[in-house]
Formats: C-alpha cells, structure tokens, sequence
C-alpha cells in the first residue's frame, strides 16, 4: 500500500509551484504586458513626476501594475485551466485544494514583487526617484500585501463566472475601468463626487497605502482608514470567490 | 469477497430533485478488472467522481484499501490512478515535466534514465521534449495512462479510455490494461464499447438511472438474460450478444 506522509505537503507544493513557474515563463508575453505596462506609465509620466512629486508617480504605477497581474493574470490563468479540465486532473492526485490554489497564487506573488522591483529600477535610472531605505522595504511589503486585493478581486471574477472567455473580457473591462477611472479621477478631471468614491474604492485606498507607505513620515488616520478599507476589500472578494468558485466549469 | 481494494457502499447522488446515483454498491478485488457500462445520463460519470473523491455523496461511502476517499483523501488518492475521460494537462509542459510533475504529487522521484524508460515502454521516446498539445490523440491516451499508473496505484479508474482512438491504439491499450492486471492491479473501467467491455473486463455493473440493473460476468451476464424478452426483443442475430443485453436493461432510446 502506498502511503503518503505527511510532510510530503512541502515536496507536493514545490511540484507545483515548479509546474506553475513553467507555465507562467511560457506565458510571457502576458506576463510581460503586466510587467512593462507600469514601466511605460512611469516613463511617460515625467509631468506627472514634476507636477505631483516622485512618490505619486511610483505608487500609481505599481498599483496599475497589480491590477494587472491580479486581474489580467491569476483570474484569466484560472479561468482557462478550470475550462481546460487542469484542476480536475490535480484533484484526483493527493494534493490538496488548498496546496494547488497556494502555489497559484504564489506565482502571481513572485511576479508582483518583480514588477514593484523593475519599477523601483526604472525610476531610479530614468526620473531620478529615491525613496528612504524605510521607503522602500515598507513599500515593497505593503505592495504585495495590497496585490491580495485584485487577487481576491481575480479569485471573485472566476468565482462569480464560468466562462473563460467571459472571464478575459470581464476582467479587461474591469481592469480599464479601475486603471482610466482611477488615474484620472484621482486627479479630480471628472469631478468632486468621483474623486471620493475612487478615493476609497480598491484602487484609491491601495493607492493611499502605497504613497504612503514610500514616505513613512506622512503614515496618518488616512492611511489607517485605508488600510481597513484594503482589509475589508480583500475579505469581501474572498469571500465572494470562494463561495462561488466552482472547480469545473460543467 | 475478501480485502476489497475498492468498496463502494450504498452511495446515492442527488443534484437538485435529481437523484443521479441511486443506492449504489460494489466491490473490486485486487487484480480484478471490472466495466461500469451506461447510457449517457446514466450515472456513470457521478460514480466515478464519488470514486475519485471529486464529488461528496449525499449519502453513502467509498473505500480505497479500507481508506474512505472523503475522510482520509491523501491516503485513498495516493492508492488510486486515474485517466480522465479528457485528457487535461497543462498545454505548456513537456512530456517530461507533466511525469516530473506528477511523480512529485504521488512523493515518486524520478530521475531522467527513468522517465526514458517510461516512454520507452509506450513508444514515445523522441517526445519526451514535446509538449502535451504537440502529441497525437493516441500518444496522449498512452501518456495519460502512464501518469496514472506511475506510482504504481492498487486500483486503476479508467473513464472511457478508449474513444476516439484507431484499432491499432485501442488494441495498445487493450494489452496495457491486461498488463495491469496480470501485476495485479485493479481496474475500474468505464466504456461504451461493448467489444472492450467484453474483451477486457472480468465482471460488469450495468448502470442506468443512476442504479445498478445487475452484475456478473460478461458472459454469465449473456447466459442470465439470454431469454429475457426485452432482450430477445432487442437482439440482431442468431445469437444474444453483451450488446443485446444492454440495449434490452437499459432501452432503446437515445440519451442526450
């Protein structure tokens, strides 16, 4: 009889996780869009940089770069697996759920912090912006603690979802949505009342932690506020994803 | 029947109003293979995914060398293999990578001289850099079943392996199951075909509306309802075949 031990969960998520790297690097022209995506904004932003200061440019482009990995990546490589019958081949084997659902999500994790790194690079070389050392470490943790809010955000799409198709479209949609509304809106060019609800809408609150977390100094009740928002965020969409995510598509 | 590998116990599925399996029972002893055959709709697939721990019964136990697949699933998985009805890897691996991969799940390693002995065995040596997605449907089927069966399972569920293939491949997986069999595996098979199910299959559960209409032999199967009028009704020839005594339980209207 075989019998698996139970250490064995640690050997069966580096299995995967090996897998998933695998698949993602051959995926990499997504990948790369999500990559380069913030990179373009930050050089072309030079105004921005000028006009709003070094940390506002950066904060936005990260938080544009994790919309895009959370919703354009993890909820699309989802989507396109459950139709594919992928995870219906792993859930035979003695992983479990919860091991396959980690190792996809730690994927989507380690291309995060590669983006927030590529962006930290590009700013120093190409407009100069320097943050503290505090700046930087706090920033980079708060980055991939907020990319947990379009994962979650990803996760409920293919929750609320079956269709692969449906889901790519869904989550473009969404994706230019937050992106345009949330970038513009901020600056207040479609008004007052926009202006607050993109304040404290997935995209502005995880705005407000990133710019603040890269000036620790300027950490205030905002930011605490933000914080919370993020948190209830990520356990609304959770929630929402989990209830409704289904395995196999028929 | 002594030491089951797998124990199925008065399992019953509902979907909705819809009970999809209905009291189902049966057993598999070791080195036994044993035909779930059904119409479409008939139950089969919810079975098996009761089986293979994918779906939880409403009521009901399945048993994998005394492990029950939904209390214990590490332990029940690790002594089941499994072929999919659609073969379902990940498009971007190498044929390499998915027996890495999959050797890794079941805590084999496998070591490169290994995994082309492996594909030595199925005919497929110069594909093991080869993604999934570049092999033909009969190479697929071949891998798929070497997948299942690397960690050397007790018990094999195989979900209509056959379709699709040519005769030269059905007979290549024909002569595998037997191979199973004789190291004294176990088989669950599912089919359509009523020539595998003869020519492979030790005993046959025949399945519709969700339950069990009978089980034997398949040709004590033909012996028993040889006289039965809905299958001397049913029946072509001069002689009663396995196909008649289906089509005569079951009926002759098309399943969706």
């Amino acid at each position: 009889m075989n019998e698996i031990k139970t250490e064995a969960s640690y050997k069966i998520f580096k299995c995967l996780f090996r897998a998933d790297l695998a698949v993602q690097w051959r995926n990499r022209r997504a990948s790369l869009i999500s990559l380069f995506v913030p990179v373009i904004i930050l050089i072309s932003w030079k105004s921005v940089v000028i006009a709003m200061g070094g940390a506002f440019a950066l904060s936005s482009a990260i938080t544009i770069g994790l919309v895009a990995v959370g919703l354009m990546g993890y909820a699309n490589n989802m989507a396109r697996d459950r139709e594919k019958g992928i995870f219906e081949r792993l859930r035979v084997t003695p992983a479990s759920t919860t091991i396959i659902m980690t190792s996809r999500i730690a994927v989507q994790i380690l291309q995060m912090a590669a983006m927030n790194i590529l962006v930290f690079i590009v700013a120093y070389f190409i407009d100069n912006i320097t943050l503290s050392a505090g700046g930087y470490i706090l920033s980079f943790i708060i980055s991939l603690f907020c990319g947990a809010v379009f994962l979650s955000m990803g996760q409920a799409i293919v929750g609320l979802i079956s269709s692969s198709a449906t889901v790519n479209s869904v989550s473009r949609f969404v994706y230019i949505g937050l992106v345009l509304i949330g970038a513009f809106g901020e600056l207040g060019v479609l008004g007052g009342l926009l202006k607050n609800i993109i304040l404290w809408s997935p995209y502005g609150s995880v705005k407000i932690l990133l710019l603040t977390s890269m000036i620790p100094s300027d950490w205030g009740s905002e930011s605490w506020i933000a914080l919370i928002v993020t948190i209830l965020y990520i356990i609304i969409f959770t929630m929402i994803g989990i209830k409704w995510f289904k395995w196999k598509t028929n | 029947m002594e030491n089951p590998i797998l124990q199925v116990k008065d399992i019953n599925v509902f979907y909705d109003t819809q009970h999809a399996v209905d009291n189902v029972s049966f057993q598999i002893v070791q080195g036994e293979i044993f035909g779930l055959l059904g119409p479409n709709g008939a139950g089969k697939t919810s079975t098996l995914s009761v089986i293979e721990g994918l779906l939880k019964p409403t009521s009901g136990t399945v048993e994998v060398m005394g492990h029950n697949i939904h209390e214990n699933p590490s332990q029940a998985k690790a002594n089941i293999g499994v072929q999919l009805q659609s073969t379902s890897f990940q498009p971007e691996l190498t044929i390499n990578e998915i027996i890495m991969l999959y050797g890794g799940l079941y805590g084999v390693e496998i070591k490169k001289s290994k995994i082309n002995e492996l594909l030595k065995e199925i005919g497929i040596t110069e594909k093991a850099s080869k993604r999934f997605g570049q092999l033909s449907g009969g190479q697929q089927q071949r891998v798929s079943l070497l997948i299942a069966t690397i960690h050397n399972p007790e018990l094999v569920l195989l979900d209509e392996p056959t379709t699709g293939l040519d005769p030269q491949s059905r007979r290549h997986l024909w002569d595998r199951m037997e191979l199973l069999k004789k190291n004294n595996h176990s088989i669950l098979l599912t089919t359509h075909s009523m020539e595998e199910a003869e020519a492979v299959c030790d005993r046959i559960a025949i399945i519709d509306d969700g339950k069990i209409l009978t089980i034997n032999t398949p040709e004590k199967l033909i012996e028993e309802y040889k006289d039965d009028p809905r299958v001397v009704k049913v029946s072509r020839g001069s002689r009663v075949t396995l196909e008649d005594v289906f089509i005569g339980l079951t009926g002759r209207e098309i399943r969706n």
